[in-house]
């Protein structure tokens, strides 16, 4: 008994030695459970190291990291979101002046070509005979595009312009109801275009395909910079590029972004739609101001190119055999609608009148 | 003229959210909007901090560079007031803001946005002081009755001041001294760090057919 009994004292003593020194060293380490960020174990040794010095905590309070907070919502527990700023100097500054300076430059060249050169005519008598262009289902699918286009152009422009440039002549009242209508249709229209252009690409793809021919159109921009016309297959290299810079990647770039913004109640944060903003009016203008060069030539600039598109979708074969002349030879030699995909076959051949 | 501004001190914030109950009681606020709030940094490990935070009221305020109809303005006091009657509801200044102060009570499907409500510095609104229809808006108008903000008179540990940025700096400045340390002024370089853009002016054009 009376060993036993040393022993566990001494053993209790061993005990004591060994851990003291741990202990000593523990006493003052607050408990920061291992989960907690790096910033949260740095705020908590500097209050032991230096009181009232709280430089780990103020520098995470700028993190943009969501904190604690009993308000419910989206990042409301980030206390400072710097991105605003950005997006703001952004949006009110290269966006606008730059994007602004483009719509106006590019329609006040197509005004000065209009009054230098006048619309383009056609040479050649009319033949009198017309020949279907557009269909009814293809014109349909256009004008669904077009038109919901103009209304989200016209709209998207007096949210971003409207400020500077209306707001002074109508007065606060007035543009608030005019820019209540614009954002309620720009929303609401907005799905309704990506839609009709989704539509619209499956219905104008096979048309559109790239042909090697197409290169020759830029020598002159197909007869638009003088010179002769280049023939061209349902669609000059121009409505190409337009098809797919415009139709094609530029909608996908508004869409993606316009449904970011059109629908906030994904919880995404702020950081993604300032970023979204930016990209959806760049995109919105490029768009805007190539939109203007194809209006142009689908009304004014090219004289019978509106018929293709008006009630019957019918041009007249003169006009088909000038702009269009592969495609003027694969109508001729019935290798399109049903028969599309045996038209490519003749698009190598000269056509019998280029002009 | 004072120009109106808050302080929160993280220094004296116990997170007892008096300063949110305070506010969302005296404007009778929409469920769902939240004008104030409390964020607590590191919660649950020493060292914690909270701060309350609502519109700072910024000299060169980034909302109304980017509202697209101009409803938001500032009045002489520095305060940044709003116009519901003008407002869209973009969303544009929830984009801008640093602080997340514009709140949108959600107004139909989708996520549509109603008219923006935010912190008024208790000044409520372009309406006539005290009206009814300024209530319905933007909730009490205690400035022009000449008292402080909801939030900041009620604040038990007095960590949140609100009132003229001299007034409040002065308290604050003895505060610092008596302490040793901690001078950080949470928020004041994001909100007060730029000279004043927006020249003070009187309210919109719409407030003359109102009042």
């Amino acid at each position: 008994m009376r060993t036993s009994h040393g022993s566990f004292v001494w053993r209790l003593f061993l005990l004591l030695a060994l851990l003291a020194p741990g202990l000593a060293a523990a006493a003052p380490q607050p408990f920061v459970p291992p989960s907690s960020p790096e910033s949260a174990r740095e705020q908590a040794q500097r209050q032991q190291a230096q009181p009232y010095n709280n430089a780990p905590m103020w520098r995470d309070v700028r993190s943009e990291r969501e904190h604690q907070t009993q308000v419910r919502g989206i990042e409301t527990g980030v206390l400072v979101q710097s991105g605003g700023e950005t997006w703001r100097e952004l949006r009110n500054g290269p966006v606008s002046l730059i994007g602004g300076l483009l719509l106006v430059a590019i329609a006040a060249i197509i005004l000065l070509f209009h009054v230098m050169h006048g619309s383009i005519k056609v040479t050649s008598p009319p033949a009198g005979k017309m020949i279907q262009r557009f269909n009814d289902w293809e014109r349909w699918v256009h004008w669904s595009v077009a038109i919901t286009f103009c209304i989200l152009a016209i709209s998207g422009l007096i949210i971003l312009f409207g400020k500077n440039v209306l707001l002074p002549i109508i007065g606060h009242t007035l543009f608030s109801w005019l820019a209540i209508l614009s954002k309620n249709l720009h929303n609401f229209v907005g799905p309704l275009f990506i839609f009709s252009a989704l539509v619209m690409f499956v219905t104008y793809v096979k048309d559109n395909l790239w042909k090697s021919y197409d290169f020759r159109w830029f020598k002159n921009m197909g007869g638009m910079l003088g010179g002769e016309h280049i023939p061209s297959g349902k669609f000059n290299a121009g409505e190409k590029v337009w098809f797919w810079l415009g139709l094609f990647v530029l909608t996908i770039i508004v869409a993606v972004t316009g449904l970011i913004l059109d629908f906030p109640n994904f919880e995404q944060g702020r950081a993604i739609m300032q970023q979204a903003n930016v990209v959806h009016a760049i995109a919105a203008i490029l768009y805007m101001a190539l939109s203007l060069g194809h209006i142009y030539m689908g009304t004014i600039g090219v004289e019978g190119a509106y018929d293709s598109m008006r009630t019957n979708g019918q041009v007249d074969e003169a006009w088909a055999k000038e702009h269009h002349g592969y495609w003027y030879e694969d109508v001729k030699a019935d290798r399109t609608g049903q028969k599309a995909a045996a038209g490519v076959a003749g698009a190598g051949q000269v056509p019998q009148a280029g002009r | 003229m004072a120009r109106m501004k808050f302080i929160s001190d993280a220094e004296r914030c116990i997170e007892c959210n008096g300063c949110v109950t305070a506010c969302k009681n005296e404007h009778e606020i929409p469920w769902g909007v939240n004008r104030r709030r409390v964020v607590t940094i590191d919660d649950g490990i020493p060292g914690e901090r909270s701060i309350s935070v609502a519109c700072m009221h910024c000299s060169d305020a980034p909302c109304i560079a980017v509202c697209p109809v101009d409803t938001i303005y500032k009045t002489t006091e520095g305060i940044v007031l709003h116009d519901k009657d003008l407002c869209i509801g973009c969303g544009y200044c929830f984009y801008a803001c640093p602080f997340g102060a514009p709140q949108f009570p959600q107004d139909g499907a989708f996520g549509l946005r109603g008219k923006m409500d935010k912190c008024t510095f208790c000044a409520g609104g372009p309406e006539a002081d005290g009206s009814e229809a300024e209530f319905k808006k933007y909730g009490r108008n205690r400035i022009s009755e000449g008292k402080l903000p909801a939030c900041a008179e009620m604040c038990s540990t007095k960590a949140l001041l609100g009132g003229d940025g001299d007034v409040i700096a002065d308290i604050y400045r003895n505060r610092v001294v008596f302490r040793g340390k901690g001078s950080e002024v949470w928020g004041w370089g994001t909100a007060y760090g730029k000279p004043e853009k927006q020249q003070p002016q009187q309210q919109p054009a719409a407030q003359g057919a109102k009042s």
